[in-house]
């Protein structure tokens, strides 16, 4: 299921409510011009997965914490925010989890390119 | 109070990789623990963005590199779901087969390391490695590997299985059992092994859902849930077996909810051995340069890993993973190591961190 980056945290918690109590992974993807944030939701009773997606814009990308639902969120939205640099509003540990880019670069976004600067994917 | 904060690290204490720990302790009473992790990043998911999809089994397998050939099941999976391609009948009671043998092997390296510091020292140490020797013995023989197997081909694997390969692993099973079945009386009759077990570092059932922690960890605080059972995949739903589970949810059923776990292996294997069919092709597609293209749709593949569940989630291109990430069950379990070691005493800080089976290689990707 789609939601909006605003209703994101309502989703979750009427979600929560129908029994989705746990939360295996937070992810993003990039699509060069919106980023898509990835949460897999299980209900442990009645053995049922919910995928929801949240599109954000790719320029000023943020989202707000699910830290007060699923203290799961914890380290997936640290290393969500040094792989992507996604802001997670609301938050208070602010240190980064891998503590290998510094903060100032996103390595898994596709604008990222490592190692030789020529270098192109074939068919790019 | 005054409150002293220890570094610990980076080494690895009871671990396979490197870990760095900053405890605050009041006396001997731990307030805190601050784990410290990305020592082992190579940014394995970014680098499978520009590999062809059959390049990439060998960075899987060296992300838990204790189980490799679960990891690159789970990767090969993704792929065939995604390309289309169905796994033949006999290759997929070859593979559930194997996968259960790295289970095994897997949870014998941790109960010999568990054991090692826990005060058991080198005595199950020497057993475990003896029987894991037998079984990486017998994958040798069927991938061509000892450690890395890196056998899986879309649809089977890459080489008939040997001609004696259901007798001997018949023999393996016995002899496994066998073996296995001693250890209890001397992990369980040591009272230092369970002084430092018992009632250590508990978890409930609530905190447990809530941490999100996985695999033995989430069923030794008392929760039935297995992947092998809510989603089977494979022939797993031809067979019959029990999901261990523990009720305190301290160190000692986490030792107890994988030894537990061996013995079901050992029947699932058992049964399989029975089942798989005589004749039969397991042979998959050779790697190509070119391989069959793959639909946009995003995939998204469980597995019960040995140390939990894991996930694949593919965004797949023609021919290259777009976008490729993976959920490690040790990742999880480790960000609950605050909740865990909770008014610990400082010393229990160790078996607790050994009791979660963490692999570097797979939490730092």
């Amino acid at each position: 299921m789609e939601t909006k980056s605003e209703a994101l945290v309502k989703t979750l918690e009427e979600m929560k409510i129908k029994g989705y109590d746990y939360l295996k992974k937070i992810t993003a993807v990039d699509y060069n011009d919106h980023l898509d944030v990835v949460y897999i939701i299980y209900n442990i009773a009645e053995k049922k997965q919910e995928v929801v997606k949240v599109s954000i814009s790719s320029s000023n990308p943020q989202i707000e914490t699910v830290m007060p639902l699923y203290k799961a969120a914890d380290w997936y939205e640290r290393e969500m925010a040094e792989m992507f640099g996604i802001k997670i509003i609301g938050r208070k540990t602010k240190r980064l989890l891998l503590e290998k880019w510094n903060g100032t670069e996103a390595p898994l976004r596709k604008s990222f390119v490592w190692g030789n600067p020529n270098y192109k994917r074939q068919g790019q | 109070m005054t409150i002293m904060r220890i570094n610990i690290g980076p080494v690895h204490p009871s671990t396979h990789g490197v870990l760095r720990l900053v405890v605050d302790v009041d006396g001997d009473t731990v307030e805190n623990v601050e784990p410290h992790i990305g020592f082992l990043h190579r940014g394995v998911e970014k680098l499978m963005e520009t590999r062809m999809y059959m390049q990439s089994p060998s960075y899987t397998e060296k992300l838990d590199y204790v189980a490799p050939l679960s990891w690159d099941d789970m990767y090969v999976a993704a792929v065939e779901e995604a390309t289309g391609i169905e796994v033949k009948e006999k290759a997929q009671y070859a593979r559930t087969i194997m996968l259960e043998f790295q289970r095994i092997a897997s949870h014998l390296m941790w109960i010999g390391a568990f054991c090692n510091d826990v005060g058991q020292l080198l005595t199950i140490f020497c057993w475990a490695f003896r029987e894991r020797a037998k079984i990486l013995r017998l994958l040798e023989d069927v991938s061509g590997g000892r450690m890395f197997y890196v056998n899986l081909r879309l649809g089977g694997l890459n080489k008939d299985l040997p001609a004696d390969f259901v007798q001997r692993s018949n023999e393996l099973v016995d002899d496994l059992e066998e073996k296995i079945s001693g250890y209890p009386d001397v992990i369980e009759g040591n009272p230092v092994f369970m002084e430092r077990t018992k009632r250590i570092a508990q978890l409930s059932k609530a905190d447990a859902i809530n941490y999100g922690v996985t695999g033995p960890v989430l069923r030794a605080s008392g929760i039935e849930e297995d992947v092998r059972k809510s989603k089977p995949y494979y022939v797993y739903d031809k067979v019959r077996f029990r999901i261990p589970v523990g009720r305190l949810g301290d160190n000692f059923d986490r030792y107890k909810v994988r030894y537990n776990e061996m013995i079901q292996s050992i029947r699932i294997i058992r049964q399989l051995l029975i089942l798989m069919p005589e004749t039969g092709d397991v042979k998959g597609m050779p790697i190509k340069l070119i391989g069959p293209s793959a639909k946009p749709d995003p995939v998204l593949i469980e597995r019960e890993l040995p140390r939990g569940e894991g996930i694949a989630y593919m965004i797949p291109d023609k021919q290259r993973p777009y976008r490729i990430s993976f959920r490690s069950p040790t990742f999880i379990n480790l960000a609950a190591v605050k909740k865990l070691t909770e008014k610990c005493k400082f010393a229990d800080i160790f078996p607790t961190i050994g009791s979660l089976d963490l692999v570097f290689g797979e939490i730092d990707r």
